[in-house]
């Protein structure tokens, strides 16, 4: 069996299409993610409380749920239970976003918790209102300290994207069988997604080691 | 005692009260901390806080901004009562610097940025006031050269002296030093002390918790020893360092002189 390139060039279109898909799936759901997660972040730096047992909650429940179940649930469940419409890409973007804001909500507790605690410290002694100690003093460290955990977790995510071919969503995986069946190419196909995968998710690494690097020849920390 | 020393505590003495501490009570859990500390600063004293660790005396600078809670007494500081609201406590925090041991500066901003934060945000002044008055309080502390540097981008002395340069910014009546000197290289002590004592000099009320007793002996006005969360001995530098009151007070000075 001979591997047939120019069958992947005459149906690059239709893989572009898909590798768009992929891409704006977890660009919504990482904006979405985020809300989601400062909110059961700022549950979970509670001390004690209803809302940090909530966000607690939160976490656990997601975190312990395979996505491919989420996603499927969300899918076929969540309609039936609650009497609503939601289309193929709206539940995508629902369970991802339900997923993602378990892990975000990790990732900015982790990234605030990582800022020493002399740097609020040292704010509170100046008087510095609360509000300008958040957004000056403990976010911008948190975000940097992040950075590799929030990349790492963006990859994570669009690999997710792949699952959401198992509720007709046309990413990657769904066009590369789609275009399988119809033409039994399937081996040039799933190894040129293969690749298209590769090729978003590797400059993202490397970017991310890169602005790490700079960082800390910048500011020393 | 040196002539500067006399002349400030000639002013000392005509000073109002600045801080009045009755009865202050701090607790760990089951482990008292403060035990019913009392004691009163007048505006343009320096007084430092000599004692073996363990004994009480950073937690009672840090009661004293409301980095600590008080767990009974009171603490008037510049006819502010402590404990009270969250305005409360703002509101002393805005007349009450402070420099600690590990400076804690900002070290995500440049060192311009450390010194106008504050003022900007909490003393509301604009940006090119706050800017004059960075660069202004830099040439004092002697780094006026590096102020559009990062933190980690200077010494250990310079971190320390900008950290006093940021609280400065504020414009306190009343500078609390946590053992500022501790962790510095011995070669980066003095030019922190300098800044210390020329501020002592124009007249700053300062408490000091440190272990420098040249510093204690030379700039201070009184020394109090603090052992097992007690004020022990409350005395000038020239009587606390030739004559001990206090049998712990002797002991500590025997390991340290």
């Amino acid at each position: 069996m001979s591997f047939d390139i120019n069958i992947i060039l005459r149906y690059y279109p239709e893989l572009l299409g898909g590798a768009w898909v992929a891409v704006w799936m977890t660009a919504v759901s990482l904006v979405f993610s985020s809300a989601v997660g400062a909110v059961v972040c700022i549950g979970k730096l509670q001390k004690y409380g209803a809302a940090n047992r909530l966000a607690t909650a939160y976490i656990d429940l997601f975190r312990a749920t395979p996505e491919i179940v989420l996603i499927i649930w969300v899918f076929y469940c969540l309609p039936l239970l609650f009497d609503v419409r939601i289309g193929r890409y709206g539940c995508a973007i629902i369970a991802l976003s339900a997923y993602g804001g378990a892990y975000m909500a990790e990732i900015f507790r982790a990234g605030v918790q990582a800022v020493p605690r002399g740097q609020t410290e040292a704010a509170n002694a100046l008087g510095i209102p609360i509000f300008h100690i958040a957004r000056r003093v403990i976010v911008p460290p948190a975000i940097r300290r992040m950075m590799p955990a929030l990349v790492n977790f963006l990859t994570e995510l669009l690999k997710a994207t792949s699952l959401l071919a198992l509720i007709g969503v046309a990413e990657l995986i769904f066009v590369a069988s789609t275009l399988g069946s119809k033409t039994f190419a399937y081996m040039e196909f799933y190894t040129a997604i293969a690749v298209i995968y590769f090729m978003i998710i590797f400059p993202l690494s490397v970017y991310a080691r890169r602005a790490e690097r700079r960082r800390l020849r910048r500011t020393g920390n | 005692m040196t002539e500067t020393a006399q002349n400030r505590t000639n002013g000392a003495n005509g000073g109002e009260p600045i801080i009045v501490c009755r009865e202050v009570v701090k607790r760990f859990g089951d482990f008292t901390a403060l035990d019913a500390v009392s004691t009163e600063v007048r505006a343009g004293e320096v007084v430092c806080i000599v004692g073996p660790s363990g004994g009480g005396k950073s937690t009672f600078l840090r009661m004293i901004n409301g980095l600590e809670g008080i767990d009974g007494g009171e603490i008037v500081v510049d006819g502010i009562h402590l404990p009270g609201g969250k305005k409360d406590i703002q509101n002393v925090r805005r007349e009450v610097g402070m420099v600690f041991q590990s400076f804690n500066l900002f070290m995500h901003m440049s060192v311009r940025q450390n010194l106008t934060l504050a003022p900007m945000t909490a003393r509301k002044l604009g940006r090119a006031e706050a800017d004059d008055r960075a660069e202004r309080l830099l040439d004092r502390v002697g780094i006026g050269d590096q102020i559009d540097k990062y933190p980690s981008q200077l010494s250990g002395g310079q971190q320390q002296r900008v950290a006093i340069a940021r609280a400065l910014a504020m414009e306190p009546r009343v500078m609390l030093f946590d053992e500022p000197t501790s962790a510095l290289d011995p070669e980066m002590i003095k030019e922190v002390l300098d800044v210390m004592r020329e501020l002592a000099e124009s007249g700053m009320t300062m408490l000091v918790v440190t272990h420098e007793m040249g510093f204690a002996r030379e700039a201070a006005d009184r020394v109090l020893f603090m052992a097992d969360g007690q004020i022990l001995v409350d005395a000038p530098p020239e009587r606390f360092f030739s004559e001990a009151e206090d049998e712990r007070q002797a002991s500590f000075l025997s390991k340290i002189l």
